[in-house]
C-alpha cells in the first residue's frame, strides 16, 4: 500500500531580500502558511538574488512569497529576470509589503503574480499561494519535464 | 520511460533542477518514486551517508555548518538533507534548518533540501531513503541527513546513514542516563558542542562511560566541538572520514 | 482624613456608592463585553478611591524629579522645557538631507535626527550595492565628506545631533571627524548613539549591521567607555523598546526586554571596572507609542518608576541622575494604516499625545504617509505641525502629569509594573537579557505575541479602521509617496565616493584600518581606533567590513 499522499502540500518559499530587517509580516505569513497545511521554507532577511533562485531549484518550490517593507520590492526586477536566466520559468511570485501604486505595475509587467499590500487578511494570501501551487503544478505536469 | 532515460542521464551529470525534480517525485508521487527506484538502482554506492542528530540547544545546525566548511576545503561535493517535522494537525511545517547554513547557501558543490517529516517515521524514512539514492546518484559523496531532536522518526533516518553522529549541549548529567534508548543508542560518534561551556568536560565523561550496546563491540567514539569557532570539527571530519574505512573494512 | 473612624466612614460611603454605580451600570451597559489591553490586563469601567486603597504616596506616586520619578524625571518637565521636536529624517543624498533638515528646522524642529540608508545600515558603502536601493529609506553616508555636508551650516555645539548608528558607530566617528575639521571640541557636541542597542537589533527588526554577539557586545561596551571618558555630552546608549514592540512584543513585553537589555548592559559596564554613577547619567531608551492610549502612559510611568528604583538598588547607583530614566518617544507606524491615510494624522495624534502624557524627553510623529513610503515634505510639515498644535494650543505642557493621581493610571501604571517586572524575572530566570537572546527565548516571546494580535485583527476583536471595519472604495493612486532619489543624484554620489577614495591618503586610511583590525583583535577601545580610522579618511563601509572579519558577523536566530 502506498504510503504517499495523494495531494501533496504547497510547497512555498518566505524570504526577503535587500536590506530591510522588519521580518515580523514575513514570519506571520510563515506560521499561517504552516497552519493551513503547506510546506514553507523560511528564511531571515537579506538574501541574495542568486540565494533566493538556488533555494528555488533545489527545494523544487511552487511558489516564492518575497516581503518587502522598505523598497527592496525594486530588487524584484533582477530577481525574475534571475529566475529566467536560470531556466525557472514556473515558480510563482508574489510580493507583499509596502509597495507604492506605480511599483505595483512594475512589478506585475516583470513577471510577478501578485502584490499584496499592508491590511491584507492571511487568509486571503493562503488563498492566493494555494491557487498559485497549483498554476505551477499544471506546468510543470504539462511540460515534458 | 524516455523521460526517465533523460532524467537518469541529467541526475548523474548533476543537474540541479532534475536532481531537485527527482526529489521532489519521490516525496509525492508513488508511481514515479518506484519508476526511479529502478532506474537509479545501478548507479548507487558512492556517497557516504551521515546521519546527524541531537536535542534542542546542542547548536547542531551551527556544527553542520562548519562540519560542511570543512568538508568543502577538503574537496568534497556535500548534499544536506535536512529534515523537519511536520505539524500533526495540519500536515504543514516550516522547513528553516538550511537557513542556518548561509554560509554555504551559494557554494556550487552544495546541495540543500529541506524535507518535511509528513506523518509517521516510516513515511519519513523511506521517502528519505530514496532522497538519499537519488543524491548518491547525483555524484554527491557525502550526504549529511539532519534531523531535530530525538524521536521516533529520527531513530528511523539515523538507521539509513551509514555512520551515526550525535550533538549534545553540555551540562546534560542526570539526563544523560535517560538517554540509552533511541539515538543514543545506535550512534558511532557523540560529540559534545559548545565545549567552551563548563559542563563539556563531564558530559563528555558521562557519554564515554555508557555502557555499549548489548551483543556488540560497538566503540564509542566522543568528541569535543566549538562550533562557533571551528574547534574540533577538523577532528571530526578525520572521524567520520575513519568511520566509513572502518565500516567498508568489516563488510 | 485626620481621624482613623472618619477614613472608616468616607471609606465604607465610597463602597456603598459603589456599589449603587455598579447596579445602574450593569443595568444599561453590556456588561458582558470585557475589555483587556494589549499587555493582557483587564480594564474595567470605572477606577474609584477604592482601587487606591493601598497606595503609598510618596512610594507610588510621589512629586516629579524626586525618586523614585513616576511624575517625571526633572522638578519642571514639559513646563519648564518642552520636549524636544526631534523628527526622524533620512533621505537621498546629503545635499538632500541638509535641505529636508533646514525645512523641519525653519517649522519647529528643535533637534536633528539622522537616519542612514539601509546599504549604510548593513554595513556597505555605495560602491558595494545595487543602486537602486541606495537613498530610498534614509541618506547616503558612508565619508567625512559626506557627513560635512549633510550637517551644512549646522552649529554643532549648539544642536542636538541624534545618530541612528548601530554598532560599530560609524556614523558618531564621522560626525567627531568634521567637528574637529571645523574646530569645535569634542566637549561642546551632544546627542545620542540612537538605536545603539545591539540586542534589541538581534530579536527584532534586524535592520541593523550586526556583529556576532559576542563581538557587538565588546564594542558596545567600549562604545559606552569611550564616549563617558571623551564626549561628556553624548548618551552613548539608547536601548530599544520600539523594535520589540513593532515586531509584536506586547507594551509590557517591550518594557520588560528595554529594562532586561539596559541592566544588562549596565552589568558589562560595572565587569568592565566601570562606575554606575558615570555612565548610567547617560544611559537613554527609545520607545514605540502605540495607539492603546492609557496603556502606553501607564507603561511610560512604571518604566520610569522601576527604573530608577533597580538603578539605585540593583545596581548601586547613588547619584539622583543615574536614577533619570530618558526616553525619546515615536509614534507607532505598525498602528497607521495603508487604507485611508489621512486617518493616520487621527491615530499619530493619539499616539503622541500618550507620549506627552507619558513623561517623555524627545518625540518623533510619523508622517501620514508612513505605511506607503517614506515622508513625503507636506506629510512631514504635519508631523512637526501636530506637536505644534498640542504644545501650544491644546497646551499639554501647562501641567506636569496631568494624569497622575487619576484612579484610574495610577492603577494601570502599578498593574503595567508588575507585568513588567514579571518579564525581567522570566529574563532573569535565563540567566539574563544576553543568554535570553542567545537562546531564541525573546524572538519566541515576541512571536507569540505578534500571532496573538494578528488572530485578534483577522478575527475582527481588534477593529482597524479602514482595514476591517469603515472601509471604503479607494484609488490608492491618489495619495503621492515620495519619490525615488534622482539616478543621477545617486550617480553623482557613488561618483564622488570613488573621488574621495582617491584623493584621501591611502596610507593613513590603510593604517588606520591595519591598527583598527589590530585594536580589534586586542583588547584596547576599539570605538577609539573607529574615530581615527574616520579621522583618516577610512570610509564607512571599510571600517565595517575590517570589523566583520575581525569579530564575525552575526545572523539571526529566524523562529517561527
Amino acid at each position: 500500500m502506498s504510503e504517499f499522499a495523494s495531494t501533496y502540500p504547497p510547497k512555498v518559499i518566505v524570504t526577503k531580500i535587500g536590506f530591510d530587517g522588519h521580518d515580523r509580516g514575513s514570519r506571520l505569513v510563515a506560521a499561517f502558511l504552516r497552519d493551513a497545511g503547506m510546506e514553507v521554507i523560511y528564511t531571515p532577511p537579506w538574501q541574495e538574488v542568486a540565494t533566493v533562485v538556488k533555494l528555488a531549484i533545489e527545494e523544487d518550490a511552487e511558489v516564492i512569497g518575497i516581503s518587502s517593507l522598505a523598497t527592496d520590492h525594486l530588487l524584484v526586477p533582477r530577481l525574475m529576470t534571475a529566475l529566467r536566466d536560470a531556466g525557472v520559468n514556473d515558480v510563482q511570485v508574489i510580493v507583499g509589503g509596502i509597495v507604492p501604486a506605480l511599483d505595483e505595475k512594475l512589478l506585475l509587467d516583470a513577471g510577478v503574480a501578485r502584490v499584496f499590500h499592508p491590511g491584507t487578511s492571511l487568509e486571503d494570501i493562503a488563498a492566493e499561494i494555494r491557487a498559485l501551487s497549483a498554476r505551477a503544478r499544471a506546468m510543470r505536469s504539462s511540460e515534458l519535464q | 520511460m524516455a523521460a526517465d532515460a533523460e532524467w537518469l542521464k541529467r541526475i548523474r551529470a548533476g543537474d540541479r533542477r532534475t536532481i531537485a525534480r527527482a526529489i521532489s517525485a519521490v516525496e509525492n508521487d508513488a508511481a514515479r518514486a518506484e519508476v526511479l527506484r529502478e532506474a537509479l538502482a545501478a548507479h548507487l554506492g558512492r556517497a557516504h551517508v551521515v546521519g546527524i542528530t541531537g536535542p534542542a540547544g546542542a547548536g547542531k545546525s551551527t556544527l553542520v555548518n562548519a562540519l560542511v566548511g570543512e568538508l568543502l576545503a577538503r574537496g568534497h561535493k556535500v548534499a544536506i538533507v535536512a529534515v523537519d517535522p511536520s505539524s500533526p494537525f495540519t500536515g504543514g511545517a516550516v522547513l528553516g534548518d538550511r537557513i542556518r547554513m548561509a554560509e554555504h547557501q551559494a557554494n556550487e558543490r552544495v546541495f540543500i533540501r529541506s524535507l518535511a517529516a509528513r506523518g509517521h517515521a516510516g513515511g519519513v524514512s523511506r521517502a528519505t531513503a530514496q532522497v538519499i539514492d537519488v543524491l548518491d546518484a547525483a555524484g554527491f559523496d557525502l550526504i549529511l541527513v539532519e534531523t531535530v531532536g530525538a524521536g521516533q522518526s529520527d531513530v528511523a533516518i539515523a538507521k539509513l546513514a551509514r555512520t551515526r553522529v550525535v550533538v549534545y549541549p553540555p551540562g546534560l548529567g542526570d539526563e544523560v542516563q535517560a538517554l540509552k534508548a533511541g539515538v543514543l543508542e545506535i550512534a558511532d560518534i557523540l560529540v559534545v558542542n559548545k565545549a567552551d561551556l563548563p559542563g563539556a568536560e563531564r558530559t563528555a565523561r558521562d557519554l564515554l562511560s555508557m555502557p555499549a550496546r548489548r551483543g556488540t563491540e560497538h566503540k564509542r567514539l566522543v568528541l569535543k566541538t566549538v562550533s562557533t569557532t571551528g574547534d574540533g570539527v577538523a577532528k571530526l571530519a578525520d572521524a567520520i572520514a575513519a568511520h566509513k574505512m572502518q565500516r567498508v573494512a568489516s563488510a | 482624613m485626620n481621624k482613623p473612624d472618619e477614613a472608616q466612614l468616607f471609606d465604607s460611603d465610597v463602597q456603598q456608592a459603589e456599589r449603587r454605580w455598579q447596579q445602574a451600570y450593569d443595568a444599561t451597559a453590556s456588561s458582558a463585553q470585557r475589555s483587556i489591553n494589549r499587555s493582557g490586563i483587564e480594564i474595567k469601567p470605572l477606577y474609584t478611591p477604592h482601587d487606591r486603597a493601598r497606595e503609598d504616596f510618596f512610594d507610588d506616586v510621589g512629586f516629579p524629579g524626586a525618586y523614585p520619578n513616576t511624575r517625571g524625571i526633572y522638578a519642571s518637565m514639559h513646563r519648564g522645557r518642552s520636549w524636544t521636536q526631534r523628527q526622524l529624517i533620512g533621505w537621498g543624498v546629503p545635499e538632500d538631507y541638509n535641505k529636508r533638515l533646514k525645512e523641519i528646522l525653519a517649522h519647529g524642529g528643535t533637534a536633528l535626527s539622522l537616519i542612514p540608508c539601509n546599504s549604510v545600515y548593513r554595513g556597505y558603502d555605495a560602491d558595494e550595492v545595487p543602486p537602486e536601493l541606495l537613498g530610498t529609506c534614509g541618506v547616503v553616508v558612508n565619508s567625512i565628506e559626506d557627513m560635512d555636508i549633510a550637517l551644512a551650516d549646522v552649529p554643532l555645539d549648539r544642536i542636538s545631533c541624534a545618530l541612528n548608528d548601530p554598532s560599530p558607530f560609524t556614523l558618531l566617528a564621522l560626525l567627531l571627524a568634521v567637528a574637529k575639521r571645523r574646530n569645535i571640541p569634542w566637549q561642546k557636541i551632544t546627542g545620542t548613539s540612537n538605536q545603539s542597542d545591539y540586542l534589541s537589533h538581534c530579536v527584532a527588526n534586524h535592520m541593523f549591521f550586526r556583529l556576532a554577539l559576542p563581538g557587538a557586545r565588546r564594542v558596545l561596551t567600549d562604545h559606552i567607555q569611550f564616549a563617558n571618558e571623551s564626549l561628556p555630552g553624548w548618551n552613548p546608549l539608547s536601548v530599544v523598546g520600539q523594535h520589540t514592540q513593532q515586531a509584536g512584543a506586547t507594551p509590557a513585553e517591550a518594557m520588560g526586554f528595554t529594562v532586561a537589555a539596559a541592566l544588562q548592559y549596565a552589568e558589562d559596564c560595572i565587569a568592565r571596572g566601570m562606575d554606575p554613577d558615570r555612565f548610567l547619567p547617560r544611559f537613554t531608551f527609545f520607545f514605540d507609542i502605540s495607539i492603546s492610549f492609557f496603556e502606553e502612559i501607564a507603561k511610560f510611568r512604571a518604566g520610569r518608576r522601576l527604573w530608577a528604583r533597580l538603578a539605585r538598588e540593583r545596581l548601586g547607583a547613588k547619584d539622583a541622575r543615574s536614577w533619570r530614566f530618558k526616553f525619546h518617544g515615536q509614534t507607532s507606524g505598525v498602528d497607521l494604516t495603508r487604507q485611508q491615510p489621512l486617518n493616520n494624522i487621527a491615530r499619530v495624534t493619539a499616539q503622541a499625545m500618550a507620549g506627552i502624557f507619558g513623561g517623555l524627553q524627545s518625540l518623533h510623529t510619523d508622517g501620514y504617509d508612513e505605511a506607503v513610503s517614506v515622508p513625503t515634505a507636506e506629510a512631514a510639515r504635519i508631523a512637526i505641525a501636530t506637536q505644534n498644535i498640542l504644545r501650544e494650543e491644546a497646551q499639554l505642557t501647562d501641567v506636569i502629569d496631568p494624569l497622575g493621581g487619576s484612579y484610574y493610571v495610577e492603577t494601570l501604571t502599578d498593574r503595567m509594573q508588575e507585568e513588567i517586572e514579571a518579564v525581567i524575572a522570566r529574563i532573569d530566570a535565563a540567566g539574563g537579557m544576553f543568554k535570553a537572546v542567545e537562546d531564541g527565548l525573546v524572538q519566541r516571546m515576541i512571536g507569540e505575541s505578534a500571532l496573538a494580535h494578528q488572530s485578534k485583527i483577522e478575527s475582527g476583536e481588534q477593529t482597524v479602521v479602514g482595514v476591517n471595519a469603515y472601509q471604503i472604495d479607494e484609488d490608492p493612486q491618489k495619495y503621492r509617496s515620495q519619490p525615488y532619489p534622482d539616478p543621477a543624484a545617486i550617480d553623482a554620489q557613488c561618483a564622488r565616493l570613488k573621488a574621495f577614495k582617491q584623493n584621501r591618503s591611502k596610507p593613513d586610511a590603510a593604517n588606520a584600518l591595519d591598527d583598527l583590525a589590530r585594536s580589534a583583535q586586542g583588547t584596547s577601545n576599539v570605538m577609539a581606533s573607529i574615530v581615527t580610522a574616520a579621522e583618516a579618511g577610512a570610509t564607512h563601509g571599510e571600517i565595517c567590513a575590517v570589523l566583520r572579519r575581525e569579530l564575525g558577523f552575526g545572523q539571526p536566530l529566524a523562529i517561527v
